[in-house]
């Protein structure tokens, strides 16, 4: 069984979707803006002339645009289950010779291109906007990206895994969304139990290179190591959950459902 | 398993629970076997198994207990290599992309099963060729018509190129035409192709014209298993409608209710009408001599020819088992 033929043929349908469904992201992506300009200029006022604005500024603009590419990630996985199970391709992609799990994993890695380089925009329109221009080391941003967006996914899965069961997960969803905030911005030199949260370390990470300007061969090999297998175990632990739910759904005839 | 069978179900049990109406059998000790090759109706009222039947099939439904095998493979403990043998159609048209093209819907099945693109580009024009889809492959799925959404979601299902197809209800909704072309294309891909179909339908047109044998599923249970025309020949040799010249008085028609079970005696404008069914052909004789010795005249006697639809009502009131 080709896999590049799985991820070839679901990388097509995501860029012909986002082609198709261009409005739907367009307008996503300018409410997102739109959101940001009313932080920016809310902060600008009040705090505008403090010592140390520009810094902090910079650490909101990646903030919020680590918020915006997880909060795409995640409804990825949980929206397009939601979908699947509507449209009723959810129990053709479980007849899948693949195997669901692997198939959804296709499906979300396929969707990060469309949601990288749309956040990738939306972050040169946000530094033009504040006049911060961030460090855009890609040979650093894009493994500690790479590997953090994972560990996302993981729990992606396991919100998916809750949607396939049962059914309504839209208000855990957007409860989410809020705590997505805090895991981004959670001071993780403070509290240190922090860093074991999904994404909190990942993001503390990127912000040093975007923000402090560090590359990923001058950070403290364990501080890397600690992020591989912390997403290493939100990924794998999410796809276990959503097995998990997967049997019970296919025990209560469920993955046809909505 | 049995030697030739590529579906094989055994002693299949799927319980549900409900917090309000407890424990629901929908699928009660079933076995059945389909034949390589074959096209199997799978008949029953609504809600008497034949989904869940189908979705145990195809590993969407885990069974309670039993076993399930498709094509050799323990669909419960292989589901990916039972899955890899199969395709299905569930609710028609539910089962297609409406944002994407026919043709981008076929090729993203096809993948599916691992098929890359650029070896299923002869048989996708095929496809859409033999299903009439030509002229829509590059529009938006949304835009068709059920009918068409739901050819696609069959051709979609052909595309995957599996010995085995299974379909739940691949005519609902259709209109005459295309349940016709449907039809054909269903004969065309077993006979020509050698796949083997399971469907169930409600419509028993299609079943009596497209399939080889049936089975009827009535509360979980399998009440019959037997070949179409066998099923029809078993009534057309016993079913009779004798034309009589005259009034069939009281008397007669106390000796005709007593001699036999089944029997039916309309009168209309001095001829009557006599609907009989014998489980003995034999006692066509005797019917006939009862009539002489009251002077009836027989104006005519015809063999009736009921169809399945007819068979299927009265094997559920278990009037009869093949």
């Amino acid at each position: 069984m080709k896999t590049a033929t799985l991820y070839g043929a679901s990388l097509r349908r995501t860029l012909i979707e986002a082609r198709r469904y261009w409005f739907d992201t367009a307008a996503g992506v300018v409410s997102i803006y739109g959101f940001f300009v009313i932080i920016f200029l809310g902060a600008k006022l009040f705090g505008g002339n403090t010592p140390g604005f520009g810094d902090t500024l910079s650490g909101v603009v990646v903030s919020y645009a680590l918020w915006a590419l997880v909060i795409f990630s995640l409804g990825a996985v949980t929206f397009e289950l939601i979908q699947e199970a509507q449209l009723g391709t959810l129990e053709q992609l479980g007849m899948s010779a693949f195997g669901l799990p692997r198939v959804l994993v296709a499906r979300a890695l396929t969707g990060l291109v469309v949601q990288v380089t749309i956040v990738a925009g939306l972050l040169t329109v946000m530094m033009a906007t504040t006049g911060r221009w961030l460090n855009i080391d890609l040979v650093s941003i894009v493994p500690l990206l790479a590997v953090t967006l994972l560990g996302i996914i993981g729990f992606g899965f396991v919100l998916g895994g809750l949607a396939i069961v049962f059914k309504r997960v839209q208000q855990p969803l957007q409860i989410f969304q809020v705590v997505v905030i805090a895991l981004v911005i959670a001071p993780v030199g403070t509290w240190t139990w922090v860093k074991f949260m999904p994404l909190a370390w990942g993001a503390h990470l990127i912000k040093q290179v975007m923000v402090d300007e560090n590359r990923i061969f001058d950070m403290v090999g364990t501080d890397l190591l600690f992020l591989l297998a912390h997403s290493f175990v939100y990924f794998t632990g999410g796809l276990a959950v959503f097995k998990y739910f997967e049997h019970t759904a296919r025990d209560r005839a469920l993955l046809g459902h909505y | 398993m049995e030697a030739g069978s590529v579906l094989e179900v055994e002693h299949l049990i799927k319980t549900y629970r409900s917090r309000r109406r407890g424990e629901i059998k929908a699928v009660d000790d079933a076995s059945f076997s389909v034949e390589r090759g074959e096209i199997v109706g799978l008949l029953g009222p609504n809600g008497a198994g034949k989904t869940t039947t189908i979705k145990c099939l195809c590993t969407l439904v885990t069974p309670t207990s039993g076993k399930v095998f498709v094509d050799g493979a323990n669909a419960v403990d292989e589901p990916r290599a039972a899955v890899a043998k199969l395709a299905a159609v569930l609710e028609g048209n539910r089962n297609v992309y409406w944002r994407l093209t026919p043709r981008e819907n076929l090729e993203f099945f096809a993948a599916l099963h691992g098929i890359p693109r650029r070896s299923v580009g002869a048989l996708l024009d095929e496809l859409l060729e033999r299903f009439n889809l030509e002229d829509q492959r590059d529009v938006e799925s949304r835009t068709l018509s059920r009918g068409m959404q739901q050819k696609l979601a069959v051709a979609c299902a052909f595309v995957k190129q599996t010995p085995i197809l299974l379909l739940d209800e691949p005519t609902l909704g259709l209109d005459v035409e295309t349940s016709h072309e449907l039809r054909a294309m269903l004969r065309d891909m077993a006979g020509n192709a050698g796949r083997t179909i399971l469907l169930s339908s409600h419509d028993m047109d299609v079943v009596q014209d497209v399939c080889d044998r049936v089975i009827v599923i009535n509360n979980g249970r399998i009440v019959t298993s037997d070949r179409v025309s066998n099923l029809l020949a078993l009534f057309q040799a016993r079913a009779y409608r004798f034309v009589v010249r005259g009034e069939v008085d009281g008397a007669l028609r106390d000796a005709l209710a007593s001699a036999f079970d089944k029997i039916e005696i309309s009168s209309d404008d001095g001829v009557a009408t006599i609907d009989v069914e014998l489980l003995d052909a034999e006692r066509l004789y005797e019917l006939v001599d009862l009539l002489r010795s009251r002077q009836c005249l027989i104006d005519s006697i015809d063999r009736r020819d009921p169809d399945l639809e007819e068979i299927f009502l009265r094997i559920l009131r278990g009037e009869v088992r093949s």
